[in-house]
Protein backbone atom coordinates (compact mmCIF):
# COMPACT_ATOMS: atom_id res chain seq x y z
CA UNK A 1 0.00 0.00 0.00
CA UNK A 2 2.66 2.77 1.33
CA UNK A 3 5.74 3.58 -1.24
CA UNK A 4 8.38 1.75 0.50
CA UNK A 5 10.34 5.30 -0.08
CA UNK A 6 8.09 6.66 2.18
CA UNK A 7 7.81 3.87 4.60
CA UNK A 8 11.61 4.19 4.86
CA UNK A 9 11.62 7.53 5.36
CA UNK A 10 8.74 7.33 8.46
CA UNK A 11 11.37 5.31 9.63
CA UNK A 12 14.28 7.56 9.22
CA UNK A 13 11.97 10.04 11.14
CA UNK A 14 11.24 8.15 13.83
CA UNK A 15 14.67 6.95 14.51
CA UNK A 16 15.68 10.28 14.36
CA UNK A 17 13.22 11.61 17.01
CA UNK A 18 13.85 8.92 19.26
CA UNK A 19 17.41 9.59 19.09
CA UNK A 20 16.73 13.50 19.49
CA UNK A 21 14.64 12.29 22.97
CA UNK A 22 17.46 9.96 24.13
CA UNK A 23 19.70 12.93 23.96
CA UNK A 24 17.38 15.40 25.19
CA UNK A 25 17.32 12.76 28.57
CA UNK A 26 20.67 12.44 28.65
CA UNK A 27 21.27 16.42 28.87
CA UNK A 28 18.91 16.42 31.53
CA UNK A 29 20.41 13.47 32.82
CA UNK A 30 23.54 14.88 32.93
CA UNK A 31 22.17 18.17 34.45
CA UNK A 32 21.00 16.74 36.95
CA UNK A 33 23.83 14.82 38.27
CA UNK A 34 26.21 18.08 37.53
CA UNK A 35 23.61 20.15 39.48
CA UNK A 36 23.97 17.64 42.36
CA UNK A 37 28.00 17.20 42.07
CA UNK A 38 28.31 21.41 42.68
CA UNK A 39 25.19 21.31 45.38
CA UNK A 40 27.53 18.80 47.21
CA UNK A 41 30.64 20.36 46.52
CA UNK A 42 29.65 23.60 47.60
CA UNK A 43 28.08 22.02 50.72
CA UNK A 44 31.49 20.33 51.55
CA UNK A 45 33.20 24.04 51.29
CA UNK A 46 30.79 25.67 53.82
CA UNK A 47 31.17 22.66 55.99
CA UNK A 48 34.93 22.19 55.67
CA UNK A 49 34.89 25.88 56.74
CA UNK A 50 32.74 25.52 59.86
CA UNK A 51 34.37 22.11 60.83
CA UNK A 52 37.88 24.11 60.98
CA UNK A 53 36.85 27.23 62.25
CA UNK A 54 37.24 29.48 59.12
CA UNK A 55 33.62 30.20 58.79
CA UNK A 56 32.80 34.21 57.51
CA UNK A 57 29.67 33.70 59.50
CA UNK A 58 31.15 32.93 63.48
CA UNK A 59 34.62 34.08 62.77
CA UNK A 60 35.48 36.74 66.21
CA UNK A 61 35.56 40.18 64.92
CA UNK A 62 32.58 39.61 62.19
CA UNK A 63 29.68 40.43 63.81
CA UNK A 64 26.88 38.87 61.54
CA UNK A 65 23.16 39.89 61.64
CA UNK A 66 23.08 35.75 62.68
CA UNK A 67 25.39 36.30 65.77
CA UNK A 68 23.16 39.14 67.18
CA UNK A 69 19.45 37.56 65.94
CA UNK A 70 20.63 34.61 67.94
CA UNK A 71 21.93 36.27 71.22
CA UNK A 72 19.00 38.60 71.37
CA UNK A 73 16.16 36.76 70.25
CA UNK A 74 17.17 33.37 71.45
CA UNK A 75 19.74 33.94 74.28
CA UNK A 76 21.95 31.84 72.95
CA UNK A 77 25.72 31.83 72.54
CA UNK A 78 26.91 31.75 69.02
CA UNK A 79 27.84 28.33 67.64
CA UNK A 80 29.98 26.40 69.22
CA UNK A 81 32.60 26.08 66.31
CA UNK A 82 36.11 26.87 66.81
CA UNK A 83 37.04 30.33 66.07
CA UNK A 84 40.31 31.22 64.02
CA UNK A 85 42.69 33.55 64.94
CA UNK A 86 41.94 37.10 64.99
CA UNK A 87 44.26 37.56 62.37
CA UNK A 88 42.04 35.16 59.84
CA UNK A 89 39.33 37.61 60.02
CA UNK A 90 39.94 40.47 57.63
CA UNK A 91 36.17 41.23 57.08
CA UNK A 92 35.32 44.49 58.50
CA UNK A 93 32.57 44.15 61.64
CA UNK A 94 29.50 44.94 59.95
CA UNK A 95 28.33 46.26 63.44
CA UNK A 96 30.90 47.69 65.91
CA UNK A 97 31.98 44.85 68.08
CA UNK A 98 31.62 45.28 71.92
CA UNK A 99 35.15 45.09 73.07
CA UNK A 100 36.39 41.69 75.16
CA UNK A 101 35.40 41.33 78.58
CA UNK A 102 38.99 39.69 79.46
CA UNK A 103 41.18 42.96 79.81
CA UNK A 104 38.40 44.77 81.44
CA UNK A 105 38.39 42.44 83.91
CA UNK A 106 42.10 42.64 84.07
CA UNK A 107 42.49 46.63 84.61
CA UNK A 108 39.46 46.97 86.96
CA UNK A 109 41.15 45.33 90.52
CA UNK A 110 44.52 47.18 89.54
CA UNK A 111 42.20 50.82 89.44
CA UNK A 112 40.46 49.72 93.11
CA UNK A 113 43.60 48.96 94.49
CA UNK A 114 45.16 52.25 93.37
CA UNK A 115 42.54 54.69 92.54
CA UNK A 116 44.38 57.24 92.86
CA UNK A 117 46.26 58.38 89.71
CA UNK A 118 49.29 60.12 90.50
CA UNK A 119 50.23 62.71 86.91
CA UNK A 120 52.55 64.28 89.33
CA UNK A 121 55.60 62.29 90.49
CA UNK A 122 56.45 61.70 86.71
CA UNK A 123 57.10 65.70 85.93
CA UNK A 124 58.84 66.27 88.76
CA UNK A 125 62.06 64.41 88.09
CA UNK A 126 62.21 66.06 84.71
CA UNK A 127 62.04 68.88 86.37
CA UNK A 128 64.93 68.63 88.78
CA UNK A 129 66.91 67.28 86.29
CA UNK A 130 67.09 69.89 83.79
CA UNK A 131 67.67 72.61 86.57
CA UNK B 1 38.34 16.77 64.64
CA UNK B 2 35.79 16.18 62.41
CA UNK B 3 33.08 14.06 64.23
CA UNK B 4 33.61 17.13 66.96
CA UNK B 5 33.35 19.75 64.33
CA UNK B 6 30.25 17.87 62.57
CA UNK B 7 28.59 17.48 65.93
CA UNK B 8 29.13 21.26 66.45
CA UNK B 9 27.86 22.03 62.76
CA UNK B 10 24.88 20.32 63.43
CA UNK B 11 22.94 23.06 63.98
CA UNK B 12 23.61 24.58 60.95
CA UNK B 13 23.15 22.09 58.70
CA UNK B 14 20.10 24.19 57.33
CA UNK B 15 22.43 27.02 57.13
CA UNK B 16 24.61 25.48 54.87
CA UNK B 17 22.48 23.51 52.90
CA UNK B 18 21.31 27.28 51.95
CA UNK B 19 24.41 28.54 51.56
CA UNK B 20 25.49 25.71 49.42
CA UNK B 21 21.95 25.49 47.34
CA UNK B 22 22.39 29.66 47.01
CA UNK B 23 25.85 28.87 45.78
CA UNK B 24 24.68 25.77 42.91
CA UNK B 25 21.63 28.55 41.93
CA UNK B 26 24.20 31.37 41.13
CA UNK B 27 25.93 28.89 39.23
CA UNK B 28 23.55 26.82 37.42
CA UNK B 29 21.98 30.69 36.54
CA UNK B 30 24.84 32.04 35.14
CA UNK B 31 25.23 28.52 33.23
CA UNK B 32 21.65 28.95 31.49
CA UNK B 33 21.83 32.68 31.13
CA UNK B 34 25.19 31.35 28.94
CA UNK B 35 23.54 29.08 26.83
CA UNK B 36 20.58 31.22 25.86
CA UNK B 37 22.72 33.60 25.04
CA UNK B 38 24.77 31.30 23.04
CA UNK B 39 21.26 30.02 21.78
CA UNK B 40 19.86 33.45 20.81
CA UNK B 41 23.62 34.23 19.15
CA UNK B 42 22.83 30.81 16.42
CA UNK B 43 19.53 32.10 15.49
CA UNK B 44 19.87 31.02 12.16
CA UNK B 45 23.05 28.58 11.18
CA UNK B 46 23.88 25.46 12.81
CA UNK B 47 20.71 23.50 13.76
CA UNK B 48 22.17 20.49 14.53
CA UNK B 49 23.22 21.61 18.00
CA UNK B 50 19.61 24.11 18.36
CA UNK B 51 17.55 21.26 19.94
CA UNK B 52 20.43 19.80 22.46
CA UNK B 53 21.41 23.41 23.70
CA UNK B 54 17.74 24.27 24.39
CA UNK B 55 17.27 20.98 25.99
CA UNK B 56 20.53 22.07 28.37
CA UNK B 57 19.36 26.04 28.87
CA UNK B 58 15.94 24.23 30.16
CA UNK B 59 17.73 21.49 32.29
CA UNK B 60 19.99 24.15 33.78
CA UNK B 61 16.77 26.89 34.25
CA UNK B 62 14.97 24.47 35.91
CA UNK B 63 17.73 23.19 38.21
CA UNK B 64 18.26 27.00 39.05
CA UNK B 65 14.65 27.11 40.25
CA UNK B 66 14.80 24.22 42.07
CA UNK B 67 18.38 25.58 44.06
CA UNK B 68 16.37 29.10 44.52
CA UNK B 69 13.82 26.84 46.17
CA UNK B 70 16.54 24.94 48.61
CA UNK B 71 17.93 27.99 48.97
CA UNK B 72 14.93 30.24 50.39
CA UNK B 73 13.05 26.96 51.95
CA UNK B 74 16.30 25.86 53.93
CA UNK B 75 16.69 29.14 55.92
CA UNK B 76 13.35 28.03 57.52
CA UNK B 77 14.68 25.22 59.60
CA UNK B 78 17.43 27.29 60.87
CA UNK B 79 16.99 28.25 64.17
CA UNK B 80 19.36 31.29 64.71
CA UNK B 81 18.01 33.24 61.62
CA UNK B 82 14.40 31.64 62.17
CA UNK B 83 12.83 33.09 59.61
CA UNK B 84 8.95 32.83 59.12
CA UNK B 85 7.57 31.79 55.52
CA UNK B 86 6.57 35.81 54.84
CA UNK B 87 10.63 36.66 55.75
CA UNK B 88 11.77 34.34 52.93
CA UNK B 89 9.33 35.31 50.35
CA UNK B 90 8.21 38.99 50.88
CA UNK B 91 10.75 40.93 50.13
CA UNK B 92 12.22 43.29 52.42
CA UNK B 93 10.62 42.09 55.26
CA UNK B 94 12.93 40.20 56.77
CA UNK B 95 15.39 40.97 59.94
CA UNK B 96 18.58 40.16 58.36
CA UNK B 97 19.65 42.60 55.93
CA UNK B 98 16.41 43.49 54.33
CA UNK B 99 17.58 45.34 51.10
CA UNK B 100 20.35 42.53 49.86
CA UNK B 101 18.08 39.82 51.19
CA UNK B 102 15.21 41.75 49.60
CA UNK B 103 16.77 42.07 46.10
CA UNK B 104 17.34 38.14 46.43
CA UNK B 105 13.84 37.72 46.72
CA UNK B 106 12.70 39.70 43.86
CA UNK B 107 15.56 37.89 41.86
CA UNK B 108 14.38 34.81 42.53
CA UNK B 109 10.28 34.66 42.02
CA UNK B 110 11.42 36.94 38.66
CA UNK B 111 13.68 33.88 37.72
CA UNK B 112 10.75 31.70 38.53
CA UNK B 113 8.09 33.77 36.63
CA UNK B 114 9.84 34.21 33.80
CA UNK B 115 11.40 30.79 33.47
CA UNK B 116 8.45 28.99 34.09
CA UNK B 117 6.75 31.28 31.05
CA UNK B 118 8.33 29.26 28.81
CA UNK B 119 5.59 26.75 29.66
CA UNK B 120 3.21 29.00 28.51
CA UNK B 121 4.40 30.53 25.78
CA UNK B 122 1.43 29.64 23.68
CA UNK B 123 -0.89 31.63 25.51
CA UNK B 124 1.41 34.45 26.37
CA UNK B 125 2.11 34.95 22.84
CA UNK B 126 5.98 34.25 21.42
CA UNK B 127 7.29 37.68 20.11
CA UNK B 128 5.95 38.71 24.00
CA UNK B 129 7.32 35.93 25.65
CA UNK B 130 10.54 36.38 23.84
CA UNK B 131 10.42 40.07 24.96
CA UNK B 132 9.93 39.26 28.54
CA UNK B 133 12.59 36.06 28.52
CA UNK B 134 14.97 38.94 27.76
CA UNK B 135 14.80 40.51 30.85
CA UNK B 136 15.61 37.72 32.71
CA UNK B 137 19.47 38.93 32.18
CA UNK B 138 18.74 41.71 34.42
CA UNK B 139 16.95 39.31 37.58
CA UNK B 140 20.40 36.92 37.28
CA UNK B 141 22.57 40.27 37.51
CA UNK B 142 20.46 40.89 41.17
CA UNK B 143 20.72 37.54 41.83
CA UNK B 144 24.62 38.47 42.03
CA UNK B 145 24.33 41.65 43.73
CA UNK B 146 22.38 39.78 46.06
CA UNK B 147 25.12 37.17 46.63
CA UNK B 148 27.42 39.61 47.10
CA UNK B 149 25.46 41.82 49.09
CA UNK B 150 23.87 39.43 51.68
CA UNK B 151 25.82 36.52 50.84
CA UNK B 152 27.87 34.64 54.22
CA UNK B 153 30.42 33.76 51.92
CA UNK B 154 30.58 36.64 49.57
CA UNK B 155 34.14 37.72 50.24
CA UNK B 156 35.77 34.42 50.68
CA UNK B 157 38.33 33.75 47.79
CA UNK B 158 36.67 30.25 46.79
CA UNK B 159 33.25 32.32 46.21
CA UNK B 160 34.58 34.49 44.32
CA UNK B 161 36.33 32.62 42.17
CA UNK B 162 33.13 30.58 41.18
CA UNK B 163 31.29 33.86 40.78
CA UNK B 164 34.04 34.94 38.64
CA UNK B 165 34.29 31.59 36.42
CA UNK B 166 30.96 30.71 36.30
CA UNK B 167 29.29 34.52 35.94
CA UNK B 168 32.16 35.85 33.48
CA UNK B 169 31.56 33.75 30.16
CA UNK B 170 27.51 35.00 30.72
CA UNK B 171 28.65 38.45 31.42
CA UNK B 172 30.34 38.73 27.74
CA UNK B 173 28.06 37.24 26.19
CA UNK B 174 25.57 39.63 26.87
CA UNK B 175 27.91 42.47 26.95
CA UNK B 176 27.96 41.45 23.25
CA UNK B 177 24.21 41.20 22.75
CA UNK B 178 23.90 44.26 23.82
CA UNK B 179 26.28 45.86 21.69
CA UNK B 180 25.37 44.11 18.99
CA UNK B 181 21.18 45.07 19.52
CA UNK B 182 20.88 48.35 18.31
CA UNK B 183 22.91 47.48 14.67
CA UNK B 184 20.93 44.41 14.18
CA UNK B 185 17.61 44.94 15.48
CA UNK B 186 15.46 43.23 13.12
CA UNK B 187 17.56 39.78 13.98
CA UNK B 188 15.44 39.33 17.11
CA UNK B 189 12.09 38.85 15.62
Amino acid sequence: MDDPHRLEAKGLARAKIRGKRRRVREIRRRTIRGSLALFATAWAIVFGQLVTGNDPALSRGYTTPRKLIASKHHGRPPPSAPLPAPEESAEVPAVPVEPESAPEAEFAPELETAPAPEPAPAPEPVVTSAS
Amino acid sequence: MIAAGAASVGPHIFWITSRAAGTAALVLSSASVGAGLLIGRRAGPGKGLGGDAKAFHEALSLATLVAIAIHGLALLGDHFLHPTLLDISIPFTGAYRPFWTGAGIVAGWALAALGLSYYARGRIGQSRWRSLHRTTAVFWILGIVHSLGSGTDAGQPWFLLVLAVSAAPALVLLLGRLIRAPAQPSISR
